[in-house]
Parts: C-alpha cells; sequence; structure tokens
C-alpha cells in the first residue's frame, strides 16, 4: 500500500456522493409512497384536510375561468330562444293549461294529505335548503366520479349532505373546504343510494359503476322483474336523501337491471345542497366485544 | 458560482437567481397541467387524459435531472389530492415511472433508434402509459377502490393521443427558456 493513499479529486468525490444522496432519497420517495398507498387503504380518512385544503385552492380557479364561457354561452342561448320563441310560446300556453288543471288536483290532495296526516300524528322533517352552488371541478381521472362546487363551510356546506338538481338527485357532499366541496356523483363506484322501484315499491340500491349507467342492486323481491322504464326514487333508509327524489331510469332490466340518472352532470350548472333528511343516529354505547369473567361480573 | 454574492454585478445576481428559477419551470409546468385535468367538463367515460402523467414522462426523457423522483413524488400526491383518488396511487407511480424511463430509454429506445426521434419516442410513450395503466388499476384495487378497467383504457387512449400536443407545448417552453438564457 503507497503512502499518502491515492486521493480521489473533490469533483468526483462530489459525484459519488451526490449518486448515494440521490439513490437514498428515491429509495425514501418509493418506501413513502408505498406506505401511502397502505395507509389510504386502512385509514382513508387521514388525508381529508388536505384534500379540503386542494379543492379550495382549485375550485376558484375554474370559477373565474368558465366566466367568460358562461357568458359566451348565454349569448348563444339567448339568440336561439329568440330564433324558436313563437312556437315554444304555443307549447308552453298548452302545457300551462294542463299543469294549471294538474295544481287544482294537487292543492286537494295535499289539503287531504295535511289533515290525514294530523289525524295519524305524522312528524314530518324538515327539508333545510343550506346553499346553491355552481360546478367548479370535475375529477375525471380513472374511477373517482367527483365534482366540486363553489360552496363550502362558510356557506353551511359540510360532509354529509344531499346534493341535487331540478330534475333529480345528483349525488352526496364527501368533502368541504371553507369554500368549496367535493361531491360524490351518482355514478361513482362508491356510491349507494337507497331508492325505490315507483312501480313495484320494491326497495333497492343504486350503486355507481364507473359509467354512464347504474345497477340495481340487492333489490328486495328480486323474483318480480323490472322493466325498461321503471322509475326509482330515494326511498330515504338511511336518513341522508329524502324520499321521493328521482334518480334513475330503468333502461336494461336484465339481470343486474341497469338505470339512467335523471340528473346528467353534462347539463347541469347549478345544484342545490340540503341539509342530511334525519339526523345522524346517536352511536350506541360502546358494548365489551371481550369476554368478561366470571369472578368480574357484578353479582 | 466562483464569485462571494456580494461582489457580483445586479446582472449576474440575477442571472444567478434565474438558474434556480429555470430549475423549476418543469415542476410548475407539470402541476399546471395536473390543475388543468379538474377542468369542470362532465363526460360518462374519463376522456380527459393523464396530463400529469405526460408531463412528468416528458420532462423525465428529454430533462431527467430536472424531473427527479422526488419532484414526481410531490406532483403525484397533487395529483392524488386533487382527484379524490386514494393517497399514494400516483405519489407512486410516477417515481417508479421515471426511474424506469431513465434506466430503460438509454438502453432500449436510444441506442437502436437514435437518440429523440419522435416516432420513437411517441412508441415508447405508448408503452409507457399502457404499463402505467395498468399498474394504477392494481394499485387502486390494493387501495380498496377496484373496478372495471375500460375506463382506465379509455384514458390511457386518449392520454396517447394527446402526447403530441403536450411534448409540443413543452418543448416551447424550453426554447423560450433557452431563447432568455
Amino acid at each position: 500500500m503507497d503512502w499518502p493513499p491515492t486521493r480521489r479529486t473533490s469533483y468526483a468525490r462530489r459525484e459519488q456522493n451526490l449518486a448515494l444522496i440521490g439513490a437514498v432519497v428515491t429509495g425514501a420517495v418509493l418506501a413513502t409512497g408505498l406506505l401511502l398507498l397502505i395507509l389510504s387503504r386502512v385509514t382513508p380518512i387521514y388525508s381529508l384536510r388536505l384534500r379540503t385544503a386542494a379543492i379550495d385552492v382549485v375550485a376558484p380557479f375554474w370559477t373565474t375561468i368558465r366566466g367568460p364561457f358562461d357568458v359566451l354561452g348565454s349569448g348563444v342561448d339567448g339568440v336561439g330562444d329568440y330564433i324558436a320563441t313563437v312556437p315554444r310560446a304555443r307549447q308552453l300556453a298548452i302545457e300551462n293549461a294542463a299543469l294549471r288543471r294538474a295544481l287544482q288536483d294537487h292543492d286537494a290532495l295535499a289539503a287531504e294529505n295535511r289533515s290525514l296526516h294530523r289525524l295519524v300524528r305524522v312528524v314530518e322533517p324538515r327539508l333545510g335548503l343550506v346553499a346553491v352552488a355552481r360546478f367548479a371541478g370535475a375529477s375525471s381521472g380513472s374511477y373517482a366520479r367527483t365534482a366540486m362546487v363553489s360552496a363550502g363551510n362558510r356557506d353551511g356546506v359540510f360532509a354529509g349532505q344531499t346534493v341535487r338538481a331540478d330534475v333529480g338527485l345528483v349525488g352526496r357532499t364527501v368533502e368541504a373546504g371553507s369554500h368549496a366541496a367535493r361531491i360524490l356523483l351518482l355514478t361513482d363506484p362508491n356510491s349507494r343510494v337507497p331508492v325505490l322501484v315507483v312501480r313495484t315499491g320494491q326497495p333497492a340500491l343504486a350503486v355507481g359503476a364507473a359509467g354512464r349507467l347504474l345497477e340495481v342492486r340487492d333489490r328486495l323481491g328480486a323474483e318480480v322483474p323490472l322493466l325498461v322504464g321503471d322509475r326509482l326514487v330515494t326511498s330515504g333508509a338511511g336518513g341522508l336523501f329524502a324520499p321521493q327524489i328521482p334518480v334513475a331510469t330503468v333502461v336494461d332490466a336484465r339481470e343486474p337491471p341497469r338505470a339512467r340518472p335523471e340528473a346528467d352532470p353534462v347539463a347541469i350548472d347549478f345544484v342545490a345542497i340540503y341539509r342530511a333528511y334525519l339526523p345522524v343516529p346517536e352511536v350506541p354505547a360502546a358494548v365489551a366485544t371481550v369476554p368478561v369473567p366470571r369472578e368480574a361480573r357484578k353479582k | 458560482m466562483t464569485a462571494p454574492y456580494r461582489l457580483l454585478a445586479p446582472q449576474e445576481r440575477v442571472r444567478y437567481w434565474r438558474g434556480y428559477a429555470e430549475r423549476a419551470v418543469p415542476a410548475v409546468v407539470t402541476l399546471v397541467l395536473v390543475a388543468a385535468m379538474t377542468v369542470p367538463v362532465f363526460v360518462t367515460v374519463p376522456v380527459i387524459p393523464h396530463l400529469g402523467l405526460l408531463g412528468v414522462l416528458i420532462w423525465a426523457n428529454f430533462q431527467p435531472g430536472l424531473m427527479p423522483p422526488w419532484l414526481a413524488f410531490v406532483i403525484g400526491v397533487v395529483a392524488d389530492v386533487l382527484f379524490g383518488l386514494p393517497l399514494g396511487v400516483n405519489a407512486t407511480l410516477l417515481p417508479v415511472m421515471v426511474i424506469g424511463v431513465r434506466l430503460i430509454h438509454a438502453r432500449l429506445v436510444a441506442s437502436r433508434f437514435g437518440d429523440h426521434s419522435y416516432i420513437s419516442d411517441w412508441l415508447f410513450a405508448t408503452l409507457v402509459i399502457g404499463v402505467f395503466t395498468f399498474a394504477e388499476w392494481a394499485l387502486l384495487s390494493i387501495a380498496g377502490t377496484s373496478g372495471p378497467f375500460a375506463p382506465l383504457a379509455v384514458q390511457a387512449g386518449t392520454t396517447i393521443l394527446a402526447y403530441p400536443a403536450v411534448v409540443g407545448l413543452i418543448a416551447r417552453v424550453q426554447r423560450r427558456l433557452q431563447a432568455l438564457g
């Protein structure tokens, strides 16, 4: 061995150190990624703060961006409205007459219903409108079918509220930041909505399938087949969605039946957010799952 | 830097700081691409291409020094959070992809088809996007959101088709930077 030992140049040493540090950092990054993945399977809640902060950042951005397009679009719509005015006015007059007749029936029925309810003392939970907001973002990446709206805690929007449009149910809020919230759409694979089949009265679940249509699963009385055109409305079970909100129409009656949602986010700009229909049930007292030894039991 | 900072002329100081700023350009461009994917367009199949994946892939392919794995990790975390995916899917796959691109491209593609020919790069991107999509499907089911493969395949297709546009954008950004510096 020669003395003094052959020294590496400082540049070579620096390169070597940097390569080593790079390898260590890379390994750490990969390990962190896998750890996050496992954590998100075990406890999906831990990243909630991060997510709500992120939607707060992104939603105002899209609200601003889409402003000019909305103005343009409404201008084009206005021109179209003007062109088609006369036929539409005639059609509306006919519809108006029919609806006025229906309204008279409805008033009578509503009065009768009220008096019957009073007779049997039915207590109706009140629907609470929290906010009306517009879509300000969507995630079309892979499976998650979520949308963002520009209303958050500031406006009284929290996770676990009903989101509906005029034509039907849109989804539920799952995350809420201070001025934006994320909506789980009906078509998301994680979405489950308790529904009733209007024609047969069967309760079922409308489950998202990451596609255009919903699947009707867990139908009670599965031997009674559904028909194309059967309407599904919320049943009110679970207390989140109020009863009788239109959800979907069956378009494919083969098992499992498939249904098209009534509210298509493509065609909707504004949604209304309602409080949960019934209060969240109280958590039952903890039940001991470990057997208590006989000596410890009270006599 | 050879001279102490206090001895630098103002112009030299500007150049010194801009050197750092330019290193942030790939990160900023890719994050903007990721944010652009949350555009409020509702369609039944995910036709919005995975622009974040393309950004990371292209920077890792053309400027590996400016797209280290840790940066891909950060971009992946942002993507997962913004898209409402289980945290860790993109955060794991993007760094793995960066490492893979570094290892494979030089040996497999550049040695046979020349350095960065347009077609070979696009084919290579197609391969990477395909593998990425399969891995994403697997990781999603590990993370507890399993589902059909078809929507992911549609997104992979649009991502492959979006490659020329994104590579053009990134080339422009890079040319503009070189023109400045």
